[in-house]
Formats: structure tokens, C-alpha cells, sequence
């Protein structure tokens, strides 16, 4: 029996991601890498004028900073297991109320900012209780949710677009910028640090990926699944709210945009996840899904030009990566099935097979 | 058995010739059985578990195929074996354990499931459907609103339901044999008697019914005739009217009576220190437990499916809702619905099923393992990885975990014993005062059972109190130095010492010790 299973573990160990990573110089887990790679040959040899430029790298890492940030607010409460649609909505009303409160009621610029952040970090707060006081599926809570923002950003902005503040300092808030890259690139690494810490080096992370996991088994093993469930959605609308605030410092007022980063941002985290640590939603795949992406969009756009390729390239991106992801997941998972039901079972297989 | 014979005696509903089940190499799960079941009979099928029953129903349903040799005939008719749809098309339906009902819908829709819903144009003829279900349960004299939700049912009423229907198609062609497989192991007492009345109006349609049981007091009060199995082989046949309860225990268990305990451990040194205590526990299958667990002291449970054994456990933890009771840990109380709270006080709780309660199997071993508590890697400001990873390998190799450099693996990739051990693992690092598991052992094989029992034994020893509810009495006869027997929801009997043999806990569990439940 033992030296049947230790075979059988053995196997698994070869199957397994060591032996693969070994074996394929890690084409599943980098495959990123390796496409991020070709986007920049191909383009480089196509438009190498256009695309070989420091300005391409200047807007490619500036222009999807915001999109980044908010694939990170989706990633937290994903490791616990929840959906939060709210992000988008949540950025959108930080952005309204950041310039409302400047242009409107001519507050300080680090005020505006502060009362952005707490009412983002507010929607979070609202999200945690529904989902774990209410029971409401995160889902519905976080759909629920991000139409009720919807609604209150319009009270905020008198349904009207606002004019952008007029405080030089306030666009200087994201756009300053360092070596040719904008400053909010740089705030992105900072908050993808940060966040990469807590999920990779705290306890908290370790506790979000059991609730994420398997809730009921995270509970009765001692995780205080509602605590983190919570400060999840809370943790999410905070960020949110932050790439909101520097939306509207990048780009200026705007009422939809935040529904329109919210898919994009889902794709990137769920990309991210056949990335790296395949499997696991993780922020450095995240972030890599996020600029592959945006580096194909960028080479394709100085190819052709056309409306339509943002949106086509992303879709089908996301649905051939992830489609690839669980068509190879559900083949490990047949194989090992199909291993174990050998081992424990042989001669059963033959008896039902017998005329 | 009397009866209104008609003219033409009908074929036998069942006739059951020569079956055999081998499975692998092992001794075979059922060895040359048979037996008939005569039209509008009640038939029972009593036996310990692992005496064949599930596998000979198996058989029945097609599931299985049986041994060369082993042959099915129902109404007359030879019916070909291993073949799901042969066996529904010779007429034999079934209702297993788990009633297979949708319990977010109405009964009308359950029974149109089946059934198909009457329909005009595409369009579902509700009234129709509404009628046509109550016409069904008025068959069995249940007055059901087919539109209440099964949800709401008490379990009689929808072990009605699903019975009604197995049996819907038998206007469109003839049901010839029911096969209930334990209907009542989860039902109340007061409920038993109306699905009794269901069966029998099934019977009296000329159904020939195999009723498969633990419970010997329905059989006595159902059956026309019972069959006993025994390790995979007929015991006997008789009339119910000829055997009595002892003589089925005696047939069952093979007169284990007179076994002793073969490897009953050295009791505790007696602390008198109750660890733990438990009074008057309820929850809606226990009717006031009391239990006290001393230190050192590894105390046992049986009991049947549905005696309550299988929630005492999760009750004590907090798992899931007490209606009444206290628990208290070294004199602490602990509050239901706090597994952190239970956890705080020093009590560890292993869950029966590993892969929805117990593993996380998105995460490795070693995620796993330490899971429960870990403060010790925490410095600030990171987790010391190389601390945890330590102190998983020492675990790995205190509990002989295989493979040895397993721990970064995903849990999945891991043989089911040792998943378990790991997730034992996860509680002993806790150096519980209390350790409550739920099966400790299921599906583990023989070695790794052996290291998991040494485990519980040298925590016991460590001054930990043990309560183990198991659904393998020789697990319980090897490790436990006091068993209890829980039936229908109470603490039925207690074995102390060499007194816990397989045999008494059998008869205990069955309620045929020739005592009456207390």
C-alpha cells in the first residue's frame, strides 16, 4: 500500500508544477513573458520608427497606470473568493468627488482627495457588511452596489461634468514625471509592493487564500473568515478609490469612465492568474497581464488605427488565455483522476468491462 | 403472509440468483446471494455495515455488474446487468438515502421533473401539473400542497415525495420492484410510522418492495420476510414472524457476543480532571447528550447514520447551532457558532469530510498545515518562510507524510491518508487540550490508519482529552479506553475498558441489546 502511494506521489511530483517548470522552460507560467517578448520584436521590426520609442514606453506605462490600480482593487477580495463589480463605479465617484469638492466648494486639493478616499473606502465598508453580515452573494452586493454609487456620483456632480481644478498642482499630482515615466507608474509599483506584501509575506494574505480557498474549512480551522472577507472589500474600495483620484488628475473629469476600466480590469487579474503562479490570482501577473495587453494595443493601433482593436484584442485575449488555463487544469485533474481510480480499483475496470 | 391471491399468481417482483461482487483481489464485497422478493411483499434487508447491502443494491440498479454466474430476473423477466437503463425498464425503481430531491422547488416541479410537465403549446399547464401532483401524492394518502416548497417539508413528507416519484411512471409502464435504501435513517421516531403507511399502499398494488435497513424495529414492524447479510453472504431468509430481534443481531453479527478486546489500550492515568464537559446538548438530531472527556482519556462514540453521532461532534465545536446545552473546556465556557472561540480555549476539531470541510485544496501541504496558527512565523515585516517551512518538515516527519519534500505540493496531489495526516498535523501543532475527530481514519489505508491512531494515542498521553466518533468500531475497539453508543439522538450505552468489544457496540447501535432505549 505504502510503496503504491509513494509511486503515486512520486508521479505527482514529476507531474506536478516543478517537474513541468523543468521540463518546458516554464512556457505556461511565463507564457506572458515570452508573449510580451514577441509583441515588442514583431512591432519593432514592423514600425521599429514608431514603436522603438521612448514615447511608446512613457504612454504605454503612464496611460495604463489607472487600469493597473484597478486590477489590483478586483484582486483582493478575488483571493478571498469574492467579486467586487463595485471598483469601477467606486473609482469613478472618487474621481467626481475629488474635483467636485476642488472646482465647487474649493477645498484644499489633499481634503478633496481625503473625503474621495473615504467615500470609495465607505462603498468598501458597505460591500463587507452586505456580504458578510447580509449573506449576500458578493456578486449581487457588489452589482447592487456599484448602481447605487452610480446614482450618488450623479447627486455629487448635479449630473453635470465639471470643469477640472484649476490647481496646476493637481494635475502635477500624477503627471510629474521622473525620467520621462509619469509619477502614477510609480505609484503603481508602490501599491502593487504593498500588496504583494500583504498577500505573499502576512499572515492576512495566507487567511485570504484559505477563505478564497474553501470558507467553510478556513472557519472551522480558526480563520475568522467574516474579518477578512470584510476588510477585503474594504481593502478593494480603498484602492479603487485611489486609481479614481488619479484618473482625475490624469485624464480630468469624466463621468463613465470607471465603468469602462472595470472589464478591462477583471481580464488583467484574470489573465494574471494563469501567470507566474499559475492558478493563483497574484499581483506581479496581474500587472504583467495588464502591460502584455496594453503592448499589443499599443503596436496594433500604430499598424492600423482602427476604433475597434482595444476591445477585440482584449476579449479575445482574456477568453484564449483562460480558456487554455482551465482546458490544461481540467487535463492534470482527468489524468490524476483517472490514476487513482487505477490504482485503488484495477481488476474492477476489467470485471465491468467483461461481456 | 396473506393475501388476496388473484387468479393468475403474478411472477415474483424479484428473483435474485447466485450474486457475486469482487472487487480487485480483496475478498468479495458480496459472494453468491439469493433471494426473492414476492409481489406486493415487503421485503427487508438487514446487515451491519460492510455486510454487501449498498453492493447488491448496486447490482439491482445496474450500477454494478455482478460476477459471472450471478443472475437478476424481475417480474418474469431476465433483466441484463450493469446496464442502469435495463434495470429501469424491467420495472425497478429506487429511492436512496439521499432523497435526490430539489429543494429549492415546489413538490409539483420535483415531480415533473421526472415526469415531464403537462404542457399546451410549450407552454406548462400549471393547474395541470398542480393536479396531476396532488392525484400522485393522494396514491400514498399524502395530503401535500404540491406547490409548497419541499424545502419545507418534514423529512417523512418528502421521503414521500421522492417515493411517489420513483413510482410516477408506473402509469406509462409497470412498476414491478421499490427499492428503498434506508428511507428511515434520518427520520424522527413520531415520522417512521406515516412512511410505514406509504410502503405498505405501495405493496398492496402488488409492488414488490426491498426495504434496506439498520433500524431492526421497522423491519419488524414493515417486513413481511427478511433477509440478513453477513460479510457478503446470505444468512438466512425468514418469515418476520419467526425471528426475533436477538435472533437478527445473533444472524447479523455473527454472534460477536462472545469476542473479546483484543488490543483494549492501558486505560489513562486516572486524572480526576475533567477536561471537557458537555451537558445536555441539543440540536435537532441529539435529545441531550452529556459527555465529560478527562485528560489523557480518548473516548470513543458510535452510532448508526442518523443516531446523531455524526453532529455531537460539531455540535460540541460549534460547528454548527445548539438549540440547548453547555460545553466548557477546563471549566471555560464555549459558545456555539465560535469556532475561533472553541479553537481560543484549546479545542481542535477535525471534520468528517476532508475535501469540503477540512482541505483547502487550492493551497500545499504546508499552507495547509499551518493554517490554524501562524503567529509563530510572524516578525515584522514579513512571515519567516524558512521557520514554517522548519516546522512543517518536522511534522512531515513526525507523522511519516509522504512525499517527504511533499510539503510545497498542492494538498490534491497528495494520497487521501496523507491529506489526513496533514490536516492532523494542523490540529496537533495547536497542542489542543481537546481534540474532537470526526472520522479520523476514513479512507485511509491500514498504514497510515496504524500512525494516525499512534498520533491520538501519544496526544492522549500528553495530557490531552480525546473524543472520537467513528463509524469503524474496531477503530473505536483499538484506540478508545471508553466508548459510547449514541441511538436516536441519546447516549444509549457506555463501555469502559475490556468491555468495548465490536459485538456490544453493534448490538448497542442497533437498539437489540434486549434493552429498551433509555
Amino acid at each position: 500500500m505504502t510503496s503504491e502511494q509513494l509511486v503515486a506521489s512520486q508521479a505527482a511530483i514529476t507531474h506536478g508544477r516543478r517537474g513541468r517548470r523543468r521540463i518546458t522552460f516554464g512556457l505556461d507560467r511565463f507564457s506572458g513573458l515570452y508573449l510580451w517578448a514577441a509583441f515588442i520584436v514583431v512591432f519593432g521590426v514592423w514600425k521599429p520608427d514608431l514603436f522603438l520609442t521612448s514615447v511608446t514606453l512613457r504612454t504605454v506605462t503612464s496611460q495604463y497606470a489607472v487600469t493597473a490600480m484597478l486590477a489590483i482593487a478586483v484582486l483582493l477580495p478575488l483571493v478571498a473568493g469574492g467579486y467586487d463589480l463595485s471598483v469601477g463605479a467606486s473609482a469613478n465617484l472618487a474621481a467626481i468627488i475629488a474635483i467636485v469638492f476642488q472646482t465647487n466648494h474649493h477645498l484644499g486639493m489633499w481634503v478633496s482627495m481625503g473625503l474621495a478616499l473615504l467615500a470609495a473606502t465607505g462603498v468598501g465598508v458597505i460591500n463587507g457588511f452586505l456580504v458578510v453580515r447580509l449573506h449576500v452573494s458578493p456578486l449581487i452586493a457588489t452589482l447592487g452596489m456599484a448602481t447605487v454609487v452610480s446614482a450618488v456620483q450623479s447627486i455629487a456632480s448635479s449630473d453635470s461634468q465639471p470643469f477640472p481644478p484649476s490647481s496646476p498642482s493637481w494635475g502635477l499630482l500624477s503627471q510629474r514625471t521622473f525620467g520621462g515615466v509619469q509619477v502614477v507608474f510609480f505609484y503603481l509599483v508602490g501599491l502593487a509592493f504593498v500588496v504583494w506584501w500583504v498577500l505573499e509575506w502576512t499572515p492576512a494574505g495566507r487567511y485570504l487564500r484559505a477563505v478564497g480557498g474553501n470558507p467553510e474549512a478556513a472557519r472551522l480551522a480558526g480563520v475568522a473568515t467574516g474579518r477578512w472577507t470584510w476588510l477585503a472589500f474594504v481593502g478593494s474600495g480603498f484602492i479603487a478609490g485611489v486609481a479614481g483620484v488619479m484618473y482625475g488628475s490624469q485624464s480630468g473629469p469624466s463621468l463613465t469612465f470607471g465603468q469602462a476600466l472595470l472589464l478591462p480590469a477583471f481580464a488583467a487579474v484574470f489573465l494574471g492568474s494563469t501567470q507566474l503562479t499559475p492558478g493563483r490570482a497574484n499581483v506581479w501577473g496581474t500587472l504583467l497581464a495588464v502591460y502584455v495587453l496594453a503592448t499589443g494595443v499599443k503596436g496594433l493601433q500604430l499598424v492600423t488605427g482602427v476604433q475597434w482593436l482595444n476591445d477585440m484584442f482584449n476579449g479575445v485575449a482574456l477568453l484564449a488565455a483562460v480558456s487554455f488555463a482551465v482546458w490544461r487544469q481540467g487535463r492534470t485533474l482527468r489524468s490524476r483522476r483517472r490514476r487513482t481510480w487505477l490504482s485503488r480499483r484495477p481488476a474492477n475496470e476489467d470485471v465491468g468491462a467483461a461481456p | 403472509m396473506e393475501g388476496d391471491h388473484r387468479k393468475v399468481v403474478p411472477p415474483p417482483s424479484l428473483v435474485a440468483r447466485n450474486l457475486s461482487k469482487t472487487f480487485g483481489s480483496a475478498s468479495p464485497a458480496l459472494d453468491g446471494v439469493s433471494f426473492d422478493v414476492q409481489a406486493g411483499e415487503v421485503h427487508g434487508l438487514v446487515g451491519q455495515n460492510g455486510s454487501g447491502k449498498s453492493t447488491l443494491i448496486k447490482i439491482l440498479s445496474g450500477y454494478h455488474r455482478p460476477d459471472r454466474g450471478g443472475e437478476v430476473v424481475v417480474a418474469g423477466k431476465r433483466v441484463e446487468t450493469g446496464i442502469p437503463a435495463a434495470a429501469r425498464a424491467a420495472g425497478c425503481r429506487f429511492v436512496h438515502q439521499d432523497l435526490a430531491l430539489v429543494e429549492s422547488l415546489s413538490v409539483a416541479d420535483n415531480l415533473a421533473l421526472t415526469d415531464g410537465y403537462p404542457s399546451i403549446f410549450g407552454t406548462i399547464r400549471l393547474s395541470r401539473s398542480r393536479a396531476d401532483a396532488r392525484r400522485e401524492l393522494e396514491r400514498f394518502g399524502l395530503d401535500i400542497n404540491p406547490q409548497a416548497l419541499v424545502a419545507t417539508l418534514s423529512p417523512a413528507l418528502k421521503t414521500g415525495v421522492a417515493l411517489a416519484r420513483a413510482l410516477l411512471g408506473a402509469r406509462l409502464s409497470r412498476v414491478n420492484l421499490l427499492v428503498l435504501d434506508e428511507p428511515t435513517a434520518t427520520l424522527p421516531d413520531a415520522e417512521v410510522h406515516q412512511l410505514v403507511d406509504m410502503v405498505r399502499r405501495v405493496a398492496a398494488d402488488g409492488i414488490g418492495v426491498l426495504f434496506v435497513t439498520h433500524r431492526l424495529d421497522e423491519v419488524a414492524e414493515l417486513s413481511d420476510v427478511v433477509t440478513v447479510l453477513r460479510d457478503g453472504r446470505k444468512i438466512a431468509t425468514k418469515a418476520i414472524n419467526v425471528v426475533d430481534k436477538l435472533s437478527l443481531v445473533r444472524m447479523m453479527t455473527g454472534n460477536e457476543l462472545a469476542d473479546v478486546a483484543t488490543t483494549a489500550p492501558a486505560g489513562p492515568a486516572l486524572t480526576p480532571r475533567r477536561c471537557l464537559s458537555v451537558s445536555n446538548l441539543t440540536t435537532s438530531e441529539l435529545r441531550g447528550v452529556n459527555v465529560d472527556v478527562r485528560a489523557g482519556e480518548i473516548v470513543g462514540v458510535a452510532g448508526l447514520v442518523g443516531s446523531g453521532r455524526e453532529t455531537l461532534l460539531q455540535a460540541i465545536f460549534g460547528a454548527v447551532d445548539r438549540d440547548r446545552g453547555n460545553v466548557t473546556v477546563d471549566g471555560v465556557s464555549v459558545a456555539a457558532h465560535r469556532p475561533g472561540q472553541a479553537l481560543a480555549a484549546g479545542v481542535a476539531y477535525l471534520p468528517a469530510d476532508r475535501l469540503s470541510k477540512a482541505g483547502l485544496m487550492t493551497l500545499t501541504a504546508r499552507e495547509n498545515l499551518t493554517i490554524g496558527d501562524l503567529r509563530p512565523f510572524w516578525r515584522w515585516p514579513v512571515m519567516r518562510r524558512g521557520v514554517e517551512r522548519r516546522e512543517v518538515r518536522e511534522w512531515f516527519d513526525e507523522l511519516q507524510i509522504r512525499p517527504r519534500d511533499g510539503a510545497e505540493l498542492s494538498l490534491t496531489a497528495l494520497s487521501g491518508g496523507n491529506q489526513q495526516k496533514v490536516m492532523l498535523a494542523r490540529l496537533l501543532r495547536r497542542r489542543p487540550r481537546v481534540l474532537l475527530l470526526d472520522e479520523p481514519t476514513q479512507g485511509v489505508d491500514v498504514v497510515a490508519k496504524a500512525g494516525i491512531h499512534r498520533q491520538l494515542l501519544s496526544a492522549a498521553e500528553a495530557g490531552a482529552a480525546v473524543l472520537v466518533s467513528s463509524s469503524d468500531l474496531d477503530e473505536l475497539v483499538a484506540i478508545a479506553h471508553r466508548v459510547l453508543v449514541l441511538r436516536r439522538g441519546l447516549v444509549a450505552a457506555e463501555f469502559r475498558g475490556h468491555e468495548v468489544t465490536a459485538g456490544r457496540l453493534s448490538l448497542e447501535s442497533l437498539g437489540a441489546a434486549g434493552t429498551e432505549p433509555s
